[in-house]
């Protein structure tokens, strides 16, 4: 069993038919010499790695963009597809006047299981009241929220909006809402890892891909960027795998990620246990 | 003279895997009516192969095996890393030195309407990154 908590699905052929949408999308989340890929050919790539679920991770920015890089509605479209497969989460951009009554349908209309928010592309600090007036009706509704951590390398992100230490603010004041912070909050693994520590509503992903290939990087950040027993004696419940596709495929991110050395104690609660006990939780 | 080409797609079921392609090679040339002429084989990827070698599951797997060997996955490749074209990690540099060693190519002489193989030929793409669609080309120049 394994969950891959990091997908975007911007090249999923059933959300890619207008192609000035799909062109737009790529350039802002800085895709390019790629396809859409069929989902036949996404569930073969998903049975070589062993996938069982997938985040399926939005892209809204439309406050700036006027577009919509990837909806709720597509997300909901690709569930359809396979909802024994695919956990669909919800975005919105707060700063829009219509967020909160989008979100609520998202919940409440398409069934999305959580929310996902990239604030290095928003602009907008996490403790900014319109983030805020967000996270209520997840608490509401009793929905977890993933946030993108760290650097991103989408059009006209900025690192200072998303990293981990902005988040302690949230992570704090909602604590019956599970957060994950992607990509390790790379390159601030450390502080993630003082949040992971610390708050037991804190989560992170392992979507690492920047310098090196995948068995070098998580080598580099499990083993040295963290000290080399902080997984295994601390935080073993605390990290979800997440591929981070299509950026990297998921099973060169797992061939990564299996080569370290942790005990299969530890990599079955990264490959399935601590996502599933990620999404469960509901407000106390 | 004829100058034929058919794009054919294939899809593994592995990330490495070799595929057969004998019978799709020898029908186009089939259909192309050429009687004498000569047959290309070529594959549109960079992290594939053409080759051709014998059919028995012993020597394709020492071929797969051998190609890992030379070229580990886990060696730190100067490709594995982000490139800003593409948006992505550069994950595959196995697969574009095995295509080296492969080559993309094969070609074989058709003489009164048959491809001329020899006996223990078989021709095969080679997946070295897959899972993904792929396409290959065949072109029969002939008369």
């Amino acid at each position: 069993m394994l969950i891959d908590a990091h997908v975007r699905p911007a090249l999923f052929e059933p959300i890619c038919r207008d192609r000035y949408r799909f062109n737009s999308r790529c350039d802002a989340m800085h895709y390019h010499k790629m396809n859409p890929s069929g989902m036949d050919l996404l569930k073969k790539q998903y049975n070589l790695a062993g996938i069982t679920g997938v985040f399926l991770l939005p892209s809204d920015y439309s406050f700036d963009t006027g577009i919509t890089e990837i909806s709720n509605d597509d997300i909901a479209e690709i569930v359809a597809q396979d909802p024994n497969l695919y956990y669909g989460f919800a975005t919105v951009d707060p700063r829009n006047k219509n967020a909160a009554t989008e979100l609520t349908k998202a919940f409440e209309d398409l069934g999305l299981c959580g929310l996902y928010l990239n604030t290095a592309r928003l602009h907008i600090y996490p403790e900014d009241t319109q983030i805020l007036a967000i996270l209520d009706i997840c608490r509401e509704y009793g929905k977890n929220v993933i946030f993108h951590a760290g650097l991103s390398f989408e059009r006209d992100a900025l690192s200072k909006y998303s990293r981990p230490i902005e988040f302690e603010s949230v992570i704090s004041k909602y604590p019956g809402i599970n957060f994950c912070l992607t990509h390790m909050g790379w390159p601030w693994v450390q502080e993630t890892s003082a949040l992971l520590l610390k708050y037991p509503n804190a989560y992170a992903n392992t979507a690492l891909m920047n310098f090196d290939g995948p068995y070098q990087i998580y080598r580099k950040v499990f083993l040295e960027d963290m000290g080399e027993l902080w997984v295994e004696h601390n935080l073993s419940e605390k990290i979800l795998f997440g591929s981070g596709s299509p950026r990297i495929r998921p099973v060169r991110s797992k061939r990564g990620l299996d080569s370290i050395g942790f005990s299969e104690e530890i990599l079955e609660k990264i490959y399935y246990g601590n996502a599933k006990r990620f999404l469960g939780s509901k407000e106390n | 003279m004829k100058y034929l080409l058919k794009e054919e797609t294939v899809c593994a079921d592995k990330e490495f895997e070799l595929i057969k392609i004998t019978n799709n090679v020898r029908n186009f040339v089939d259909e192309s009516g050429v009687v004498n002429g000569i047959c290309f084989c070529i594959t549109e990827h960079t992290t594939t192969g053409i080759t051709v070698n014998e059919s028995l599951p012993c020597v394709e797997k020492d071929i797969m095996e051998t190609l890992d060997r030379i070229i580990p996955e886990n060696y730190p490749y100067n490709h594995n890393h982000y490139l800003d074209s593409y948006g992505t990690i550069g994950g595959n540099a196995p697969g574009h030195l095995k295509s080296l060693l492969t080559g993309n190519h094969c070609v074989f002489p058709i003489i009164d309407g048959a491809l001329m193989l020899g006996h223990a030929d078989d021709i095969y793409f080679c997946e070295y990154d897959g899972i993904k669609l792929r396409r290959y080309m065949i072109y029969v120049i002939g008369e």
